[in-house]
Parts: structure tokens; C-alpha cells; sequence
């Protein structure tokens, strides 16, 4: 579903990923993991096509995302995204912020689009913050509302980057449990994480990155089980 | 002694003020329609600049940096000036409310074009990015997501400009507009006692105090929401 191929990413002279090969498959729970500064980020962010790559093509779908004919709104649409630092929507409510892009984008029609984003929101479990701003959210809270957010689009992969590293430790399993429950209802997904519970758990395949590169790739628990490059080795040493 | 008493008499004289209150009245809903209008053109003028601002649109983006220096860095007066009495040499005849509003309406509009890029570029880039991801357009973007949140933060320093921009439009007196200022200087000369510009700074006060205590309550209330 997602391929990726020799992707490489510069910013000035630094080079960032430096030929990167992945496929995910449809139904996939890809996860990402690796010390920081390793291109992680950046990687999800060039298949949303937030950072154009330097050289290198992402297929979406068997198409070419990085070509330049590509409307990149469309292709948005149907990838999903969650930040790190939530990025909610201040002036809407948690509803507001889930039916924003339905109702503009898709040009759903309101009672659709709101009928649709409550049940987004009851599924994540915050039927009681329907009509609250982000402000009175607690940061598991507004993650949660930030995944409502992006399966609002009804996207077909969604990818996450690092959605838990700005939460308070006891607000951590709220949301890995609500991606848990999406990667079980089939979802395609990319997930960059240091929850490395969640990635052995969840994921059904494993990428070690290092310094743009990837280093070791296959099924998780033999990753973790039997890590083979020594850098991968190091790293998870350090973080079990 | 006689000092204060002559100064009263002079600037302070209750009988002069209650004579020339409504002519003073009349120039004081001049100087808040010219303004008025002004203000909302030169709103208008500067949401559009700034946009070009922000987007560095490649070309647009050096004009609208010509246009703010220009009637940001040259005196209100002089543009006035040049409005009215310079344009009809190049065929452009205002009259003088329209040359008025003219000049004060494209003078605010460079103030509040920096007023809104600094407010859109306030907003964390990573509003933008959560917009653009869900599929957004950039206008989608802007227009839903970055805008709404700007206009609150902007409040207190456009409102400032509005204060601003009410008392410059007393320079509207030197092409012959009857507005507050103008009104109390013939006044002062029909009575041969000044005391109509101290009745006039006082309208002035009242006018504009409100808007700068609204000032200070949004700004609190701001502080607060940490929006």
C-alpha cells in the first residue's frame, strides 16, 4: 500500500535519511523505532508530504506521490496524521475539531459529519468532552481527540509520530490503547514510538533507524528477541 | 491668583462650552465616521497584505513591503496632502471626505498588514500542519485555522491602531473636513475664547478611553485563556 524507495532527504547540507526502502502492506502496523535524531520523524512527515523529499519516490496506492502533477491535498485526505505536540484546534471544540475537515473539505453535510465525529469521539473514549475546548483537555484527552481528528477523514493509513512522548506517563496508556483498537480493527499503520511495549505488542513489523538509515528490519519480537546489527543491539539494550 | 482665574475664564468657561457643545458634537461624529470607515478599509487592506506578506508571493510580496515602508516611514500629513491636492494633477479628482478617507484608510492599512503578519506568524506552524494534513487547501487552512486565531490575538493591537488612527484623523482638518478638531478651531475663533478645545479633547477622551480599557481587558483575559 505504502512504498517507499531510496528516499533521501537533505536540510542544507545535512542529510537526514539517506536512501530509505520500505514497504507497508494494507492492514500493516509498521513501527518505527530508533534513537533520536535518526530520520524517523522526518520520514513520516515526507510521505505526508510535509517535507519534500530530496530524491527518492513514495508510492501511495501504486501512485507516485512525490511526482509533481500530484494534488497533495488528496492524497492528505486519505493519509491520516497525529503529531506529537497534538496540534488541536484551540478555538473549536473537541467536535468542532473533529468535523472541521469533514464539513470543508469533504463537504459532508452537518448532521452527517456531526453524527459521525460524536461517534468518533465516544469510540475513543471521551463521549463526556464532546462539546469541550482543548485547553480543558488533558494531554491524553487532546491526543485522543487528535486521532478522532484524522479518522474523521476516513483515511485509508494513518501515521503517528510520536504520540506519546509529550504525555504524562499514567496518560500514556490511554492512547496506545486507542490505536491498539484501531491496528485490531485492520488499519494500515506507521508508527514512530519509544513505547517499545506498544511495539512489540502491536506492531507486525519492525524498523531499527539509525542516522537516516534503517538497519534492521523484520518481524518485532525477533527484532527484539535477536537483534542482529550491533547499533540496533546497543539501542535496545539501552531502553528494555 | 488672577493668573488661574484668566485661565479658566479662557479655557474652562462653561458658558462658551454650552454654546458651541452641538457644532462640537456634529465634528465629533464626523471624526468616528471618518475613522470608522477608515479603520474597516484599512482592515480590509491589511488582512489581504498580510496574507501576501506571509506567503511571500514573490512579487506582490516586494510591493506590499514597498507600500507598508512607505506610509509607515513618511508623515499621515503629507500623505493627506498628497492625496488631495497632488492626485488631480494625474487625473485622480477626489473630493475631499472621499481623498480623507482615502489617505487615512491606506495609511491604517500598512499598520495593521504588520499587525496581522505578526499575529499569523504568532500561530505555532503546527496549526498549519495539522490543517494541511487533514487535506486542507492553504486557504482552506487559513481561512478555518489560522485566521480565527489570529483575529483574537490581534484585537488589542488593532484596537490600539484604532485609537491611533482617531486622533490622526484630526489631521483631515487641512483639507477643510469638519471633524472634531477642525470644528473646535473655528469655534475657538467665532468666540475668541479657546475653551471649545478643551470641550473637544474631552469628546476626544470619551471616544477613545473605552476602546483603551477594552484594551486592557482583552489582553488580561488573554493572558489568562493562554490562547
Amino acid at each position: 500500500m505504502i512504498k517507499i524507495v531510496n528516499l533521501h532527504k537533505k536540510f542544507g547540507t545535512l542529510g537526514v535519511l539517506k536512501g530509505v526502502n520500505i514497504e507497508v502492506n494494507k492492514g500493516e502496523v509498521m513501527v518505527i523505532i530508533g534513537p533520536s535524531g535518526s530520520g524517523k520523524s522526518t520520514l513520516l512527515r515526507c510521505i505526508n508530504l510535509l517535507e519534500k523529499p530530496t530524491s527518492g519516490q513514495i508510492f501511495f496506492d501504486g501512485e507516485d506521490i512525490t511526482a509533481k502533477k500530484v494534488n497533495k491535498n488528496l492524497v492528505r485526505q486519505r493519509l491520516g496524521m497525529v503529531f506529537q505536540s497534538f496540534n488541536l484546534f484551540p478555538h473549536m471544540t473537541a467536535l468542532g475539531n473533529v468535523t472541521i475537515a469533514p464539513l470543508q473539505v469533504l463537504k459532508m453535510k452537518k448532521d452527517e459529519a456531526k453524527k459521525r465525529g460524536v461517534e468518533l469521539l465516544v469510540k475513543v473514549g471521551l463521549k463526556d468532552k464532546i462539546d469541550v475546548y482543548p485547553n480543558q483537555l488533558s494531554g491524553g484527552q487532546k491526543q485522543r481527540v487528535a486521532i478522532a481528528r484524522a479518522l474523521a477523514m476516513n483515511p485509508e493509513a494513518m501515521l503517528f509520530d510520536e504520540v506519546t512522548s509529550a504525555l504524562d506517563p499514567e496518560l500514556v496508556k490511554e492512547v496506545l490503547d486507542v490505536m491498539k483498537d484501531l491496528a485490531k480493527s485492520g488499519m494500515t499503520m506507521l508508527v514512530v514510538t519509544h513505547e517499545m511495549g506498544f511495539a512489540r505488542e502491536v506492531g507486525s513489523h519492525l524498523i531499527f533507524m539509525d542516522e537516516g538509515q534503517i538497519l534492521e528490519e523484520g518481524r518485532a519480537a525477533d527484532i527484539f528477541d535477536n537483534p542482529q546489527h550491533p547499533r540496533a543491539k546497543a539501542f535496545l539494550d539501552a531502553v528494555l | 491668583m488672577q493668573g488661574l482665574i484668566d485661565l479658566v475664564d479662557k479655557y474652562f468657561s462653561l458658558p462658551v462650552i454650552k454654546e458651541v457643545l452641538p457644532y462640537l458634537l456634529k465634528g465629533a461624529l464626523f471624526t468616528i465616521i471618518f475613522s470608522a470607515a477608515s479603520e474597516i478599509i484599512g482592515i480590509i487592506i491589511g488582512l489581504l497584505t498580510s496574507i501576501v506578506r506571509v506567503t511571500r508571493i514573490k512579487v506582490l510580496n516586494h510591493l506590499a513591503i514597498v507600500y507598508v515602508d512607505l506610509f509607515r516611514g513618511t508623515p499621515l500629513l503629507m500623505q493627506i496632502i498628497f492625496i488631495y491636492y497632488a492626485l488631480p494633477y494625474v487625473g485622480i479628482n477626489l473630493p475631499a471626505p472621499l481623498a480623507g478617507i482615502a489617505a487615512l484608510s491606506i495609511n491604517s492599512g500598512a499598520y495593521v498588514t504588520e499587525i496581522f503578519r505578526a499575529g499569523i506568524e504568532s500561530i505555532d506552524k503546527g496549526q498549519m500542519e495539522a490543517a494541511r494534513s487533514l487535506g486542507m487547501s492553504y486557504i482552506k487552512a487559513m481561512r478555518y485555522v489560522i485566521i480565527p486565531q489570529t483575529i483574537k490575538r490581534v484585537l488589542p493591537p488593532l484596537t490600539n491602531e484604532f485609537v491611533a488612527l482617531i486622533k490622526d484623523s484630526s489631521l483631515l482638518s487641512v483639507i477643510a473636513i469638519s471633524e472634531l478638531l477642525r470644528t473646535a478651531k473655528e469655534m475657538m475663533t467665532w468666540k475668541l475664547n479657546p475653551s471649545s478645545l478643551t470641550a473637544a479633547a474631552i469628546l476626544y477622551l470619551i471616544i477613545t478611553l473605552p476602546l483603551t480599557r477594552y484594551v486592557s481587558y482583552m489582553e488580561s483575559k488573554l493572558k489568562r485563556s493562554g490562547v
